[in-house]
């Protein structure tokens, strides 16, 4: 059987006492350390507050050189929420961004746990040309890619259609996901696929029964980057998306400004709204996150 | 580091035999590197078809000649120059140019030091950290046009809450039209930008501090090093590294931005926000000069390119 060497898990029973012993009480230093992270959440988070106050508040009281900073309670309602799904396609814009999205991270989790595999286990002068391609894809102004990939994209017939933009935005995230696999990679090591395969595993059996559980923070980094990035995605979809039926939340959302008059309570509503998914994504896998960042920064 | 594990050829011995047969080991090392390459191809084909084909096509039309509307034949328009000498006569290219470094400058600064600032906070152990931490870092995740859209309300010249807190603050005495105003526009659009990048800077700075041993911080303790000594020989060495990597990674990405700029003000007022990114998509998609644009992204990509390696050099660490 293959067998995995990990750390052996003390039992239940004789962790939790230690635990409750091992965790020291909270010093006057720590509750000034929460006090002080309130503080700056207050500043940093102020944005997020002003969108969702501006989405609750009628208009005309907002709309004063001295506005209130706390909702006043008898005018705040949601009213706006409904008038911008009633007036706009907001529920089809959110669905084809989050079409673009799932497709762009799924791809981008495949393409790039093969390749970061390949690069990690086979030592070739590909690693140095990934590395490069990564920081020099970085390099190119958006705006000069989208010509061609218009180009590329009108000329097979393909505007309109989400796929354009899926396969953009997998262009756009695979140098950087494929660099970070390849760091999680590393930190498993060869010998557990080694036992597989003699234990008469082919190699893409031994990375996916053996390999691949182990690599459960990495592929969640890699999705949440991906998610991250194409749901914010605004130049490739506005470019290749000129039918406003197809458009995503972002260029939906983009649609609101420049007209004579900004319905800022609509736009903020529908701002919230189009964060929503990324929040609940962000809250269940930030902590991947940032233990994916280490390995793929500290390592290069 | 796993830089030692090569391919193994002499586990083909101990294989189970079966699946293939039995194989010498120089042809199990070449089935070996046919798998390598292959694991790499869509990786490959995904960057080759969506980054080096536009490159190459962007090159291509940066150097055709005449007005040209139908990118699909660009065979058909004479080879020229015509494009380059356009971009670099113009006296607005160095105007361009500098305002793309001072948008990056602007943003990268605040955003390290918020970020950095940030880090040194959320990897102390407090009650509650675990819900400060994700909430520190949601800018992140919300869409930049998002962000574009509550800065340009939050700015507005007579009804924006910035002007108002900073009326209420004895700041400003009176209204400041941010966005309107081409002395300010600048400062307008790199505060929604820098809001966006510092969590990036935080997650890569905690990660960085928490790979740091303990030992190190006990053993200064003991040396008697009081916490500014900490930070500047325990802590700021082993953040150094990554710290660089992340500056040069946004840096780039930050020289290129786009969708910060554009639905804020457009380039302008009086061009005061143009920079090399929204000026290449005006002359693409405004003045539809597809050629001129192409050799703008062409110079633009140089320009990066210099940068970066400056930066590389003059960080001395070396993105590798």
């Amino acid at each position: 059987m293959v067998t995995v060497p990990t750390a052996v898990p003390p039992t239940r029973g004789r962790r939790a006492p230690r635990e409750r012993r091992r965790r020291p009480p909270v010093t006057r230093g720590q509750w000034w350390l929460l006090a002080l992270s309130g503080a700056v959440l207050l500043v940093l988070l102020f944005p997020v507050y002003w969108m969702i106050m501006t989405s609750l508040v009628p208009s005309r009281e907002l709309l004063t050189s001295s506005p209130p900073l706390v909702p006043p309670l008898d005018t705040a309602n949601v009213d706006a929420y409904g008038a911008v799904l009633e007036s706009r396609p907001v529920g089809r814009w959110m669905w084809n961004s989050t079409l673009v999205t799932l497709g762009t991270a799924i791809i981008s989790l495949v393409v790039s746990t093969l390749g970061g595999y390949s690069l990690s286990r086979f030592r070739t002068r590909a690693q140095q040309v990934m590395g490069f391609t990564l920081l020099f894809s970085r390099m190119l102004p958006g705006t000069l890619l989208i010509i061609p990939v218009f180009v590329i994209f009108a000329s097979v017939g393909m505007i309109n259609n989400l796929w354009s933009v899926i396969l953009v935005n997998v262009a756009a995230t695979v140098p950087f996901t494929t660099w970070l696999m390849k760091s999680f990679v590393d930190g498993v090591p060869f010998e557990i696929e080694e036992a597989a395969m003699i234990d008469g595993c082919g190699r893409l059996r031994a990375l996916g029964q053996v390999v691949l559980p182990l690599l459960r923070p990495g592929l969640a980094t890699t999705f949440t980057y991906a998610c991250i990035l194409a749901w914010g995605d605004f130049l490739f979809a506005r470019t290749l998306m000129p039918n406003p039926n197809d458009w995503t939340i972002t260029v939906g959302i983009a649609s609101f400004i420049g007209e004579f008059s900004v319905d800022w309570g609509g736009l903020m509503a529908a701002g919230i709204m189009s964060m929503v998914p990324m929040l609940v994504l962000f809250f269940f896998l930030e902590p991947f996150l940032v233990k994916g960042m280490a390995s793929g920064s500290v390592k290069g | 580091m796993a830089g030692d594990t090569e391919v193994r050829p002499s586990d083909a011995a101990t294989r189970t035999p079966g699946r293939g047969g039995d194989r010498s080991p120089r042809t199990r090392a070449r089935r070996e590197k046919i798998f390598a390459y292959g694991m790499l191809t869509p990786t490959l084909a995904v960057v080759g078809l969506l980054t080096a084909y536009p490159i190459y096509v962007a090159i291509n039309l940066s150097f055709r000649g005449g007005e040209i509307a139908d990118l699909q034949n660009l065979g058909r328009y004479p080879l020229t120059l015509a494009n380059y000498v356009e971009v670099i006569t113009d006296p607005e290219l160095l105007a361009d140019i500098w305002r793309s470094l001072v948008y990056t400058v602007g943003v990268l600064a605040p955003a390290f030091a918020i970020g950095l600032g940030l880090a040194l906070l959320l990897n102390r152990t407090f009650p509650g950290r675990r819900i400060v931490r994700p909430l520190a870092l949601l800018p992140w995740a919300v869409p930049g046009v998002v962000v574009s859209a509550a800065f340009s309300w939050m700015l507005d010249g007579s009804f924006g809450v910035i002007n108002y807190l900073l009326r209420s603050v004895g700041l400003i005495e009176q209204n400041v039209a941010w966005l309107a105003n081409s002395s300010t526009a600048m400062t307008a659009v790199i505060i929604p930008t820098v809001w966006k990048f510092y969590p990036f800077f935080t997650i890569v700075l905690v990660a960085a501090l928490q790979a740091i041993p303990h030992d190190l911080y006990e053993a200064a303790r003991i040396d008697g090093a009081r916490s500014w000594q900490q930070f500047r020989h325990v802590t700021w060495p082993a953040l150094r590294a990554p710290a660089a990597l992340a500056i040069v990674i946004t840096g780039v990405g930050v020289f290129r931005e786009f969708d910060f700029i554009f639905p804020l003000t457009g380039g302008g007022p009086d061009n005061a926000t143009r920079t090399l990114a929204v000026r290449i998509y005006n002359e693409a998609f405004e003045f539809f000069s597809f050629g001129v644009s192409a050799a703008l992204g062409v110079v633009t990509m140089f320009i990066a390119g210099a940068l970066l390696l400056a930066a590389n050099r003059a960080i001395g660490q070396g993105v590798r």
